[in-house]
């Protein structure tokens, strides 16, 4: 077991000692803080208040504002879980090009442990960054205003960061152990960091793109989580701005927003409740972690 | 005791043969050198000696445990200092040499407590807790022997430990190389292709092409292949050359003496001739004659 916690630590250590790389992982959940300050944020409102018709006296603008708040936290949760794995597991590739595998191939420690090593510091790296994000975030929307998150939702919300987190290195596991060089890992980082944002539908909600591309977008397990956050972060908020609306419209301006900003994840005419959308996570990251045992042993067989 | 017996290793890469069905034997405590170019299958060698790459065929034993069957425990009774440093550059000494520590089930104390004997006279002290991409080439070679090191191995591999370094540094590591011999008693099996650092080994071997050409002590290698050479500082005449060919046929004249090579015993020839050879110098045969006269190339 000490094999195990050591080689674990050391997998963490290189991630957070390595600023440059911290900060990378986090870049597209920062570019779309910045695009959301710079006109995001606008568009966001004006879709909400469009769908209004009539309730702009009742609900109050500074509600309006911390939905599209909320809906910018789970954008940048749901990115830092796609980027931040990802970084982290690039330690695989780098040590295949080093040699570094070699000198852990040398010690007694068996290669299950190894990959399975890798996959567990990875996880709790982006748990741990995530994490933090989500805090600082919480922290900045109750100074705010009242978010209306209750302790449950809080509690459901780091559980969502730990679900992400977990099959997302799973996912991007499988696709690490393929990789030879890092120049590869790292263009293919490019295409991931400037597509993670779209994905998501961070920048433009899904809801506006054909079925096609939201059936494929949901594929990924990150997209799930992301309508999960939204879920957990806004649904309190959305529930108070429905009670004040008090039954005009029959809840029509909430369910348009839940629909707008993609609250359940829809593929192939299925819309997904959100415990539908955990299955379906665990399902992608069982098979992951499948095909990670096989491929593990294709890429520590020794040549 | 043979610490490790070798027969008919052989690695093929595709269609590359790198290593080609190689025998030899180590014994324990023993200095035993690898010496060939780049290429010639040093690394490889080593790579598959100690469970790193599989073997395509032959056998190997290594302190009585068979590779491909037993190789975790071969895996405890090695230490490798491989020929790219291998360490985190990120990381502290410290913190690299903890972490390799765990990978064979120490703990931080037990770690502490088996460098501890090394520490002084590594010089560890000043470097601890430096970054290991601070350090200089010097440095960080020495960190690397810690970290080989580490689980108290029976067999130490060094893979061209000395190469890139100045030469004061290169004499350290032969410091502390001679330091674990000495006082451990340690097995250390070197590669190299400096020819000098071959002098002290107990047995060399030189590889070409993945094929060992040969194999004995220094001493023996250069009495079989290296010829003793006779400088003899005279102005060039008949009666010299008629002279030398008493003894060889294999000289020349350059500038102001005779460069005579020959088998036989020059210093006898020297005293029976002691008249006319007044000025002269005897150079023995050097592991760089070996190398040459075996495989008709010189080394760097
Ligand atoms: N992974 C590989 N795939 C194919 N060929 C390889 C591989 N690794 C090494 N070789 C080839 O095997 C031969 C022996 O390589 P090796 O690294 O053992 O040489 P070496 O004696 O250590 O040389 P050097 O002094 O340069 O370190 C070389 O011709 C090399 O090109
Ligand atoms: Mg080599």
């Amino acid at each position: 077991m000490k094999d195990f916690i050591g080689f674990t630590r050391r997998n963490m250590l290189i991630y957070f000692k390595d600023f440059l790389a911290v900060l990378f992982s986090l870049l597209t959940s920062i570019i779309f803080f910045l695009l959301y300050i710079l006109f995001l944020k606008g568009t966001f409102v004006d879709a909400l208040t469009g769908s209004m018709k009539g309730l702009e006296n009742i609900v109050s603008a500074n509600d309006i504002d911390m939905f599209a708040n909320g809906i910018l936290l789970s954008g940048i949760l749901g990115s830092a879980i796609i980027t931040v794995p990802y970084t982290c597991l690039q330690t695989i590739v780098k040590d295949k090009e080093a040699g570094v595998d070699s000198d852990i191939c040398a010690t007694p420690m068996k290669r299950w442990k190894i990959v399975l090593s890798y996959f567990t510091a990875s996880s709790i790296c982006a748990f741990i960054m995530t994490s933090l994000i989500l805090t600082a975030g919480l922290a900045v929307l109750s100074f705010m205003g009242d978010p209306h998150i209750s302790a449950g939702s809080v509690f459901a919300a780091y559980g969502t960061v730990l679900l992400g987190c977990v099959s997302s290195t799973a996912l991007f596991m499988v696709l690490m152990l393929m990789f030879k060089s890092s120049s590869t890992s790292t263009a293919f980082f490019g295409i991931l960091s400037a597509a993670a944002g779209f994905i998501i539908g961070a920048y433009i909600p899904l809801s506006q793109f054909s079925d096609g591309v939201q059936s494929f977008c949901n594929l990924f397990p990150a997209c799930h989580i992301t309508s999960m956050f939204r879920n957990v972060l806004l649904s309190g908020l959305a529930e108070k701005i429905d009670s004040t609306i008090g039954g005009l419209d029959n809840g029509a301006f909430i369910s348009a927003m839940k629909e707008t900003f993609s609250f359940n994840a829809k593929s192939f005419g299925y819309s997904f409740g959100n415990s539908a959308s955990v299955v379906y996570i665990c399902i992608i990251a069982l098979i992951c972690v499948a095909a990670m045992t096989v491929v593990y042993n294709k890429t520590y067989k020794r040549r | 005791m043979k610490i490790i017996e070798v027969k008919e290793l052989t690695k093929k890469y595709k269609e590359h043969t790198a290593v080609d069905g190689i025998s030899f034997e180590v014994e324990e405590g023993e200095m035993f050198a690898f010496l060939g170019e780049n290429g010639a299958g040093k690394s490889t060698t080593i790579n598959m000696l100690t469970t790193i790459l599989q073997k395509t065929a032959g056998t190997a034993f290594i302190c009585g445990h068979e590779l491909g069957r037993e190789d975790d425990e071969i895996r405890k009774a090695n230490g490798i200092v491989f020929q790219n440093s291998v360490l985190d550059k990120k990381l502290t000494v410290k913190e690299n040499l903890l972490t390799r520590g765990s990978y064979y089930g120490l703990s931080r104390k037990e770690v502490m407590k088996r460098l501890e004997p090394f520490s002084e006279s590594f010089e560890m002290k000043d470097i601890w807790d430096r970054k290991y991409e601070k350090l200089s080439g010097g440095q960080r070679r020495r960190v690397d022997i810690m970290r080989a090191l580490i689980n108290n191995p029976k067999i130490l591999f060094l893979d061209e430990p000395t190469t890139g370094l100045d030469p004061k540094s290169r004499k350290l590591v032969w410091d502390y190389i001679n330091y674990l011999r000495r006082e451990y008693g340690m097995t250390i099996f070197l590669t190299t292709h400096y020819m000098e650092e071959t002098r002290d080994a107990d047995h060399v071997v030189i590889l070409d092409k993945g094929r060992i050409v040969t194999n004995g002590t220094p001493a023996e290698l250069k009495t079989r292949y290296a010829h003793s050479r006779l400088v003899w500082y005279t102005a060039k005449s008949e009666n010299a050359e008629a002279l030398i060919t008493r003894i060889s046929r294999n000289f020349v004249y350059d500038a102001d003496h005779y460069s005579i090579e020959t088998d036989d015993n020059l210093t006898e020839f020297i005293f029976e001739n002691r008249e006319e050879i007044r000025d002269y110098e005897l150079i023995k045969g050097t592991m760089d004659d070996v190398f040459l006269n075996l495989t008709g190339k010189e080394l760097a």
